[in-house]
């Protein structure tokens, strides 16, 4: 028997039902790219639509002091979905960014066509995030990080033309199925030992094989959020991937992967202070290893992956010392810079997807002559680049303000020793951002090529993220009151 | 009301001038120098209409009602210590715009060329007058990165020469370098007081001794790189080098005194002027070690460019020497030396472009003679040199006199006379230049183009200036000093 809150329904039942719907509009009706890509847009509105009722539930709940919504099998052994702030902000960002990419796409993937799997599989892919974030459960967790994982591979190989794009598919197919499995191996171990599935559910003394399997979990969930030295499929799948995928995964698969880890690991009782650690250690190798190469990339796209990787860093190193020495604040500085990271990253990979689209470039050194032909795209795009490099007002110096004074608080000379590392790595970083954006402002060598008019379809998404790159820098107040409080399940 | 609208104008109307420029740069190619040089008029009117204003004792003062976050609150304020700089900005921001006139052919792109001087121009003028940590900031890396698109751009590669591409990177991420240090410590003491306003963290912040002398260490790294004195100054050279004319103005005259400004601004007005007991004859060492090897450096280069480059070095040294002697003389000669040096760097510069435009050359052994092809400039170039060089009755004898005299207050001795016979190689690379390009034969046949008037009458205006502000330095000195006893509470 089900019962509860029918709204906590509300996101997954609108993805999963807007994937069939769109791939059955595409089947049977028509399968023009512009009235799938607007239904799918439609269904992302309408989930966003139904996160903001849910928070406002959620916020109510707060203050009222009762327990958050639920939807599901209550009770024993059952299996449900609950409303938690962490949860809704990255469905919330998730699909938000589906709004932009699904208007983008309805343009851009004339270069692949399909389009009746194309759209069903970026609803999926958010469903599976969905319900990875919402449920209450392990063995849920995996199932949903499964359905989210396979539409995944689908769409990093989706130009399927390309021996490349098949071998980044493959290779994200092969390292995520191993995380995954890993994932659940951890929780067997964790089941055997507890007998118990549900999360949150500390356990107050673990045994050996509970420690087994909580290291699993949190291994398997770091393959899947590219945490290095498992990130090796991140730059092959971002950089082969089509630039709406790319654009679409910079927000979501890597971000909510890692935000369960941290959820799901502390709701299993892992110790927060050990937790902090981890993540400030992998904080600092992820931000050091994607800017050092990031630096000696030479494809546009394979560079962006790296500065993913190396921009995670920041917000796991500002997490891990927020978990490590009780600062909610630092916490949720981590927050805002992955919600600010998934505005420009998106920013980026769309002005370079436009880009690709009409002249078909691919590496850095063919960016040359981009703002005689689309000035409006080198312009977003230098906005993108600047802000990732986290240059005042833009959205990227919000992020690195907050997580700087938040952390060199803690009298630790661990932490002050990771942020001479942040700041020598946002100085190496200007040594790849500042080259992109020299290469969109230098003449093209031949003849001054002829201005092209870029299409509505790229042109809106594009315009409206930069605005969102200047509003999340210039205002980023609003934005902090909606990171807070993320992590936990109360 | 009146006040506080002029000190938004400041700002607004070259911002607003160049955002009009980038987005109608078609209609506007011809008439785009024309229109920035009367933004950076109107916007030099607003600040000059604001001085009866500060003379009458109050300081006019803007909250822009913006709070992004909580404890940021965005606000303008002008006050003594900004003033000199301000209007230093403003008037080096006009004469290297007119300068363009002559030096900038006018093509597709030459409105987006304009408007980033004046964007150039606003956040230096920002930094001044910003009056809260968050906006500070943001000007800071507003000039950055105008200055860095301006060199990327429009930089000019002299054969041999180095990458202008190489070169600004090396600018941006060396100078990025230090405003992250000046951003550690701004966020520190940002935290400390609970808000970003200076005249909260004016009223005094309580740090432990040793935060403090980590603050103070940071912002005097990070503005030293700013200055560019010795060992913080290998991105000057080249990015003056390979900068556009009038931005290598803008550079030696104007920028590098953000550095100067941030030093008055932050360690010697937050803390109190005890604290910095410590830092004073480090910073008087490294003041004579820069004056001396610019000077040797500039002696050594063959490129015309770079010798007045290296000069920059030269002079900052003079600045943070007489700043290090924590005293009344030694800082207000310091701040005077950033006046008199932006007029004579300016003039300079101007004249090295002067000389680069009409010959097509820029190394001393392939100029000379060019006394009597160019008198007008080499007369102005006389005036420049001789001022550089500390002659009385020239606008620079009165602050090196006073930054000397400083230096002696404090007892130092030995460290006076070094900087004091450091001068000397001065006098040596300034007559060597002036020398080797003016007087003598020409060594290499060129065809000479005529000098623009739009290059000649910005370095003219600057060499009455020159002479102007030695003859009368009693207004300039009168507004410095003032700055001071707000700054240091009367100390001297």
């Amino acid at each position: 028997m089900t019962s509860g809150d029918v709204w906590v329904l509300a996101p997954m039942a609108l993805l999963l039902g807007g994937a069939l719907a769109v791939y059955l509009v595409g089947r049977f009706i028509t399968s023009r790219n512009t009235v799938l890509a607007c239904a799918t847009a439609l269904f992302f509105a309408a989930t966003l639509a139904s996160v903001g009722v849910l928070a406002q539930r959620v916020a109510l709940a707060g203050q009222t002091n009762t327990a958050l919504p639920v939807w599901g099998c209550l009770g024993e052994g059952g299996a449900c979905l609950r409303a938690a702030r962490g949860g809704l902000y990255m469905v919330g960002m998730s699909a938000g960014m589906g709004i932009y990419v699904s208007i983008y796409s309805g343009r851009y993937l004339a270069l692949d066509r399909r389009y009746r799997t194309y759209y069903p599989l970026l609803l999926l892919m958010v469903a599976g995030l969905v319900g990875m974030v919402m449920t209450t459960d392990l063995f849920s967790l995996y199932l949903f990080c499964e359905l989210m994982s396979v539409a995944a591979y689908v769409l990093v190989a989706f130009r399927r033309q390309t021996d490349t794009s098949i071998e980044a598919g493959y290779k994200y197919l092969v390292m995520g199925s191993a995380g995954t499995l890993t994932l659940l191996f951890g929780l067997s171990l964790v089941y055997w030992e507890t007998g118990v599935l549900s999360l949150p559910n500390p356990i107050s003394t673990p045994g050996l094989w509970a420690r087994v399997g909580l290291a699993c979990i949190i291994v398997g969930l770091a393959v899947k959020s590219a945490i290095v030295p498992a990130h090796t499929w991140l730059p092959d799948a971002y950089g082969r991937a089509p630039s709406s995928v790319s654009a679409m995964f910079s927000g979501s698969v890597i971000q909510s992967s890692f935000f369960v880890m941290v959820n799901a690991s502390l709701g299993l009782g892992f110790p927060e202070r050990t937790l902090g650690l981890i993540l400030m250690a992998c904080g600092v190798l992820n931000m050091t290893l994607g800017n050092v190469m990031a630096l000696v990339q030479v494809h546009t796209k394979r560079m962006l992956a790296y500065s993913t990787i190396a921009q995670m860093g920041y917000a796991l190193f500002s997490i891990g010392v927020g978990l490590r020495h009780g600062i909610p604040d630092a916490v949720r500085a981590g927050f805002f810079l992955i919600l600010a990271h998934a505005a420009m990253k998106a920013l980026a990979f769309m002005s370079k997807g436009i880009c690709h689209f009409y002249c078909g470039t691919s590496l850095i050194e063919e960016l040359k002559g981009t703002y005689q032909r689309l000035p409006v795209v080198a312009v977003s795009f230098t906005i993108a680049l600047v802000g990732l490099a986290g240059v005042s007002p833009l959205a990227g110096f919000a992020g690195k303000w907050l997580i700087l004074s938040e952390l060199y608080r803690t009298a630790d000379w661990v932490v002050y020793v990771g942020i001479a590392v942040f700041l020598l790595n946002t100085l190496v970083s200007l040594g790849y951002y500042l080259p992109a954006i020299a290469m969109l402002f230098t003449p093209a060598r031949e003849e001054v090529p002829a201005r092209i008019r870029v299409s509505g379809w790229m042109a809106v998404p594009v315009v409206g993220l930069t605005l969102l790159v200047l509003a999340l820098g210039v205002a980023p107040g609003p934005w902090l009151r909606w990171s807070e409080g993320l992590l936990g399940f109360w | 009301m009146w006040p506080d609208i002029c000190l938004v104008l400041v700002l607004a109307i070259p911002i607003v001038v160049a955002v009009v420029l980038a987005v109608f740069r078609r209609v506007f190619v011809r008439a785009a120098g024309a229109i920035a040089a009367g933004a950076a008029v109107l916007s030099l009117c607003a600040a000059i209409v604001l001085m009866p204003e500060l003379s009458a004792g109050r300081s006019p003062a803007v909250a822009l009602g913006v709070r992004p976050m909580p404890g940021v609150d965005l606000s303008l304020r002008l006050d003594w210590v900004s003033l000199p700089f301000l209007l230093t900005e403003i008037v080096v921001t006009l004469l290297a715009v007119v300068y363009g006139w002559g030096y900038h052919r006018p093509r597709a792109n030459t409105p987006l060329f304009y408007a980033l001087l004046l964007v150039f121009g606003a956040g230096m003028s920002g930094t001044t007058i910003a009056d809260d940590t968050v906006l500070f900031y943001t000007f800071w890396e507003l000039m950055l990165v105008a200055s860095v698109a301006l060199i990327l751009v429009w930089g000019d590669e002299p054969p041999g020469g180095p990458r202008r591409q190489a070169v600004a990177f090396k600018y941006a991420i060396f100078t990025h370098l230090g405003s992250l240090m000046v951003l550690v410590a701004l966020l520190i003491l940002h935290d400390a007081a609970g808000h970003d306003s200076f005249s909260v963290l004016r009223q005094g912040v309580t740090l432990s001794p040793g935060l403090t002398t980590t603050l103070i260490t940071l912002f005097l790294l990070g503005f030293g790189v700013k200055m560019a004195v010795f060992p913080l100054h290998i991105w000057l050279p080249d990015a003056h080098t390979v900068a556009p004319m009038p931005v290598t103005i803008m550079l030696a005259a104007a920028m590098l005194s953000m550095g100067i400004y941030g030093i008055l601004r932050f360690p010697m007005s937050m803390f109190p002027i005890e604290s910095l007991a410590p830092f004073s004859a480090p910073m008087m060492v490294v003041g004579v070690i820069s004056e001396i090897y610019g000077a040797l450096m500039a002696l050594a280069e063959r490129d015309v460019k770079r010798i007045i480059a290296y000069s920059s070095v030269s002079q900052m040294g003079y600045i943070l020497f007489g700043l290090g002697t924590l005293n009344a003389d030694g800082i207000v000669g310091g701040t005077l030396h950033v006046i008199y040096h932006a007029i004579v760097k300016a003039l300079l510069f101007a004249v090295v472009g002067i000389i680069i435009h009409t010959t097509r050359r820029r190394r001393l052994e392939q100029l000379g003679g060019l006394g009597r092809l160019l008198p007008v400039t080499a007369a102005c170039a006389a005036v420049g040199i001789l001022a550089i060089s500390g002659v009385p009755l020239l606008c620079v004898f009165v602050s090196e006199w006073m930054i000397f005299a400083g230096g002696f207050h404090t007892g130092r001795v030995a460290l006076s006379i070094a900087s004091l016979f450091g001068s000397l190689l001065t006098v040596a690379y300034a007559l060597w230049f002036g020398s080797q390009v003016f007087l003598g034969i020409q060594r290499e046949e060129v065809e000479m183009l005529r000098a623009p008037r739009a290059m000649v009458v910005p370095t003219v205006v600057l060499a009455v200036l020159a002479i102007a502000a030695g003859l009368f330095p009693g207004p300039v000195i009168g507004w410095v000093s003032k700055e001071l006893s707000i700054l240091l509470g009367g100390i001297g």
